[in-house]
C-alpha cells in the first residue's frame, strides 16, 4: 500500500505541474474566471471518475487491498459550509490548495513553503480546538470519570478525504 | 493568458488522466485520493501521534517527488522566490506571512470540512457524495468571490 501511495501521489503531482496547476497566476486566473482551464482539468476529470466509479460499482467491483468498493454516503453538515467558506478565503489569497502547495515546493517555488507550513499549522489549530472541546465534554459527565475513564482517552482522528 | 503558460498540456489529455488516477485508487484501494488526509498523517507521523494510515505519508512524499520529475523533465524549472501576480504586487517580507496565514485558513477549513480540493471536489463530487457537493460548490464560490474582491482592492494588480 505504501508504494501504491507513493506511485500515485508521483502522478497526482506530476499531473498537477503538468498542468501547471502549481503556479500562483493559473489558479488565480481561474479563480478570477479570466481562464477557465483549471475547471476544464478539474471537469473532464470528475466527469470521467464519475461515470466510471458508476460502473464499477453497478458491476459490484471488489477492490484487490480495500474490500468490495463503497462509496458511503455522507450527511450534509454545517462544518462542510463554515469549512469551505474559510478554505476559499485561504485559497483565494495563496492561489493554491494542498497538493498543489506541495508541487510548488517540489518545482522550486520556494514561498510555496510557507503555504505548506501554514496548513499543517492551521491542522493543528483545528485539532486542539477539537481536543479541548473533547477535554470539556469530558469533564462535565462524573458518572463517566468514576468509571475510570480519565486516563486521556484515546484519540480517533476522523480518516479525511 | 495561455501564451504566458508554454509548456501547459492541453485539459483534454491531462484531465481524463486525473480522472483515472481517481478512480485508480478508489479501484484499487477503496480509497479517496485526497490531498488534506496525506497532510493529516503526515502531521501525526511527526507529532509522534498515531498514524492510521501510514501510506498517506508515502503519498504525500510523492507529490513532492512527482512534481520534482515533471519540472526537470521539462526543463528549467522556476527556481527561486517569485509568487506570480501576487509576488509581484506584494513585497517577499509581507507576502511572507500572507502566505502562512493564508495556508493557516486552508488547513484549518480543510481540516473542518473534512477534505480540500482533491479529496471533496475530485473524489467526492465523482463518488456522489452530497456533503463533497455541498463544500466543494462552497469553497469554489467563496474563492471566486473573494477573489474578485482581491481584484478590486488591489487596483487590478491581482
Amino acid at each position: 500500500m505504501r508504494r501504491i501511495g507513493f506511485l500515485f501521489g508521483c502522478a497526482f503531482g506530476g499531473v498537477i505541474t503538468a498542468v501547471r496547476m502549481n503556479e500562483y497566476n493559473v489558479i488565480h486566473n481561474g479563480l478570477r474566471l479570466t481562464n477557465l482551464y483549471i475547471f476544464f482539468v478539474m471537469g473532464s476529470a470528475i466527469g470521467i471518475a464519475m461515470v466510471s466509479l458508476y460502473i464499477l460499482r453497478r458491476i459490484g467491483w471488489v477492490t484487490p487491498l480495500g474490500g468490495p468498493l463503497e462509496l458511503p454516503p455522507s450527511r450534509i453538515e454545517r462544518k462542510h459550509v463554515a469549512g469551505g467558506v474559510i478554505f476559499g478565503v485561504g485559497w483565494a489569497v495563496a492561489g493554491t490548495c494542498p497538493a498543489p502547495a506541495l508541487a510548488m515546493v517540489g518545482s522550486g517555488g520556494w514561498l510555496g513553503l510557507f503555504v505548506v507550513a501554514g496548513i499543517f499549522y492551521g491542522l493543528m489549530l483545528r485539532d486542539s480546538v477539537v481536543e479541548r472541546g473533547e477535554q470539556k465534554r469530558q469533564r462535565r459527565p462524573r458518572s463517566a470519570a468514576r468509571e475510570g475513564s480519565r486516563a486521556l482517552p484515546q484519540q480517533t482522528i476522523p480518516v479525511d478525504l | 493568458m495561455l501564451d504566458q503558460l508554454p509548456h501547459q498540456l492541453p485539459w483534454f489529455i491531462c484531465g481524463p488522466i486525473l480522472g483515472a488516477l481517481i478512480v485508480g485508487l478508489y479501484a484499487v484501494a477503496n480509497k479517496p485520493l485526497g490531498a488534506s488526509g496525506a497532510y493529516v498523517q503526515s502531521l501525526q507521523w511527526v507529532r509522534r501521534r498515531t498514524v492510521v494510515e501510514d501510506w498517506r505519508i508515502w503519498y504525500f512524499a510523492g507529490i513532492l517527488a512527482g512534481a520534482i520529475v515533471v519540472s526537470l523533465v521539462r526543463g528549467r524549472p522556476p527556481i527561486g522566490w517569485h509568487y506570480g501576480a501576487l509576488g509581484a504586487w506584494v513585497p517577499v517580507a509581507a507576502l511572507i506571512p500572507l502566505l502562512f496565514g493564508a495556508g493557516t485558513l486552508i488547513g484549518y477549513g480543510a481540516r473542518l470540512m473534512g477534505g480540500c480540493t482533491s479529496g471533496h471536489g475530485l473524489c467526492g463530487v465523482s463518488a456522489l457524495s452530497s456533503a463533497s457537493m455541498v463544500a466543494t460548490g462552497t469553497f469554489f464560490a467563496t474563492a471566486v468571490g473573494f477573489t474578485a474582491i482581491l481584484h478590486v482592492v488591489s487596483g487590478g494588480a491581482i
